[in-house]
């Protein structure tokens, strides 16, 4: 004799005791709806929850506050007549795009976040990499840029992966990611040649010349370069990435979904690429 | 018969057998309560060690002062005996042992100092840094952890004569105060090197009581081009100028120095008009002219940074090439002792970027390629990193 799941038999058993105790039910049932409604209701966003005081004031002053070290040209520089840049081109789009005016902030770096965490900026646009050890309180967006080492050949060349440099001689600059890297790649494939440059800009050159198939440079490198370069061309994809993101407090919920939103935009509808163009060049 | 009473033992035994639970219990309670006291961190000296190196001058500027766990010193200071550096300079804070009235609590100067002697490394130690109780109240006056006011000197001067005493035989030289002509590190006062020469003064009078053989360098100056009326700071050309107007080259034995190269490579031509790593020529001049040439001078931090983020930096390969330049370089002066590299590790590399840039091994002890480069340089290795 197969035996019934007990949980049927529960089942039925609390509605028979429903039907014969009504009152004590519908109180019951009562008070389970209000917890739904009160949790529902205190989540971020809705009229009982935690406030964003950040997007709040940002609505009301239509203010918006960006810390930025100008100290990294491209990304953003101090000149005598603005803050300009990368970062600062993108500070300003993010400001248009949720309909408030951006006042950069210049500090220097080690104070980012410090400004950020005492409210003196409302997010942090400086090449920051996402770090472990602010992520109790910090929200790190989706990257803005990739400045990891790339592969640059030859026009006429190709190198979909690390098994196409087999016998191949690979330029890198001096003790950079791409010279680290490269030793690990040398350990994996049967023979690769390193050809050690002081600069990267040397590397570029060895394969121009015809003396390395490739080079192994970093990304900003490569985009500032290759314009000088026709005949070469860079991998489409990062090979080490090196992401840049943007810090904001993890508190600020309605700021990051905006910011959120607004560089899935921008990233949409090119406008972000034609900022990361603009300062360094197409990379082709 | 009275029945017969019980003798001592056995109301003793009986009592006891009687308490036994109560007693057991207060035994279980006290092994739980002991069982929640950390053990102390064993750390094992091993045998010890002497530095191989090529070049005696080469050195290195460690933060151990802020390092917690004793395992890391002990790492560092390994790591910096590897590399092929026998001296090192460390930072012994006066607030940081001071407690007050004379009395020190030297535990991890302590610590520091014995693991640097048992891996084979002279230590150079920098004295500085005010304790809380002698600078002015935050809401009197705006000033930074520099701030020694001048009726203090005399405090700080017990103090490194404390410390040269407590290390006698074991560090024998001292560094007193550092940059002193930059405000920032002058408790945002405009620099004073009159005043400076005064602590000096103090200070060298003192160290020199506790241990006639100790030798006190001077200066530690930073390389800035700022005019004497900045009041952010003061050249360091004029500031030793005027060290020497105020007489003090009876108060030290050597002159430390700052010689930072930014982007300059280490042969660019010394220039009072430029920050680059042969400045130094143009302090030593200053101490040839006042007679002061049988003084040696100690690089006490030098250094190029690799940060990519940083208009002052240079390239990774260039960083190594400079480095290594430099230390030839140094050999070529008779009248210099050791260049120390600014800095080798720091304990959390995201409290600074900077000096996280001017490291050599990052703050989780990855090895950066200068630290290969430096070694295979010391050692007389084939170098990893060449072109």
């Amino acid at each position: 004799m197969s035996r019934m799941p007990a949980w049927p038999a529960r089942a039925r058993d609390l509605a028979r005791r429903a039907r014969q105790h009504p009152r004590r039910s519908a109180l019951v049932t009562a008070l389970l709806a209000l917890a739904v409604v009160l949790w529902a209701l205190t989540r971020p966003g809705m009229p009982l929850g935690p406030v964003d005081l950040t997007w709040h004031r940002m609505q009301v002053n239509r203010d918006f506050y960006v810390g930025i070290d100008p100290s990294y040209p491209p990304f953003a520089e101090w000149t005598p007549e603005r803050i300009e840049g990368i970062e600062p081109d993108i500070a300003r789009e993010l400001g248009r795009r949720m309909g408030v005016e951006t006042s950069i902030l210049i500090m220097g770096y080690d104070g980012l976040y410090d400004a950020l965490y005492t409210g003196q900026v409302d997010l942090i646009l400086a090449g920051l990499r996402a770090d472990p050890l602010y992520a109790d309180w910090v929200h790190y967006t989706q990257p803005y840029f990739d400045a990891g080492q790339v592969l640059v050949f030859r026009r006429d060349g190709s190198y979909s992966g690390i098994e196409a440099l087999d016998g191949k001689t690979l330029a890198v600059e001096i003790a950079s990611l791409g010279d680290q890297t490269a030793q690990q790649w040398q350990r994996r494939l049967r023979s690769l040649e390193i050809q050690r440059h002081m600069l990267p800009q040397d590397a570029l050159d060895a394969v121009a010349r015809g003396d390395a198939d490739a080079a192994l440079v970093d990304t900003i490198t490569a985009r500032l370069s290759l314009t000088s370069y026709p005949e070469l061309r860079q991998a489409e994809q990062t090979t080490a990435s090196d992401e840049y993101v943007i810090a904001i407090r993890a508190a600020d919920f309605r700021l990051i979904n905006a910011v959120e939103r607004a560089l899935d935009r921008m990233r949409a509808d090119g406008t972000l690429d034609a900022i990361l163009n603009r300062w360094l060049g197409s990379g082709s | 018969m009275p029945a017969q009473a019980p003798s001592l033992t056995a109301r003793v035994l009986s009592r006891t057998a009687h308490a036994a639970p109560l007693l057991a219990r207060v035994a279980i309670v006290a092994a739980a309560l002991i069982s929640f006291v950390p053990a102390p961190p064993r750390i094992v000296l091993g045998p010890p060690q002497t530095v191989i190196t090529r070049n005696p001058a080469i050195c290195v500027h460690t933060r151990l002062t802020d390092e917690v766990e004793e395992w890391k010193v002990q790492r560092t200071l390994a790591l910096v005996r590897e590399m092929g550096a026998p001296t090192i300079v460390e930072y012994f804070p006066w607030p940081y042992v001071d407690r007050g009235e004379g009395r020190y609590d030297w535990s991890h100067p302590d610590r520091i100092i014995r693991h640097a002697e048992h891996q084979g490394l002279r230590v150079i130690a920098r004295l500085g840094l005010v304790p809380a109780r002698l600078r002015p109240p935050a809401e009197e006056r705006v000033t930074s952890l520099t701030y020694l006011p001048y009726d203090a000197f005399d405090e700080f001067a017990a103090f490194v004569g404390a410390f040269v005493a407590r290390y006698r035989g074991r560090v024998e030289d001292i560094i007193i105060w550092n940059e002193p002509n930059l405000a920032f590190e002058w408790g945002n006062r405009p620099p004073d090197p009159e005043a400076y020469t005064e602590l000096l003064r103090l200070t060298y009078t003192a160290a020199h009581a506790a241990n006639p053989a100790v030798r006190v360098l001077g200066g530690a100056l930073a390389p800035t081009l700022e005019p004497e009326t900045s009041g952010y700071a003061m050249s360091d050309l004029l500031f030793l100028e005027r060290m020497y107007a105020a007489g003090a080259r009876d108060w030290f034995d050597a002159l430390a120095v700052h010689a930072y190269g930014f982007t300059a490579p280490p042969d660019a031509p010394p220039d009072p008009a430029a920050i680059n790593f042969r400045r130094v020529e143009l302090l030593r001049a200053i101490m040839t002219a006042h007679g002061d040439e049988n003084k040696p001078v100690v690089i006490t931090e030098a250094g190029w940074s690799d940060d990519p983020r940083w208009a002052n930096s240079v390239r990774p390969g260039q960083r190594i090439a400079y480095t290594l330049d430099a230390f030839e370089q140094a050999a070529a002066w008779p009248w210099l002792e050791a260049v120390c590299v600014w800095n080798f590790r720091i304990p959390v590399d995201q409290s600074n970027r900077r000096d996280a840039y001017f490291a050599l091994v990052s703050s989780d002890f990855t090895r950066k390629p200068i630290y290969d480069a430096i070694q295979a340089y010391a050692r007389g290795w084939e170098s990893p990193y060449t072109p």
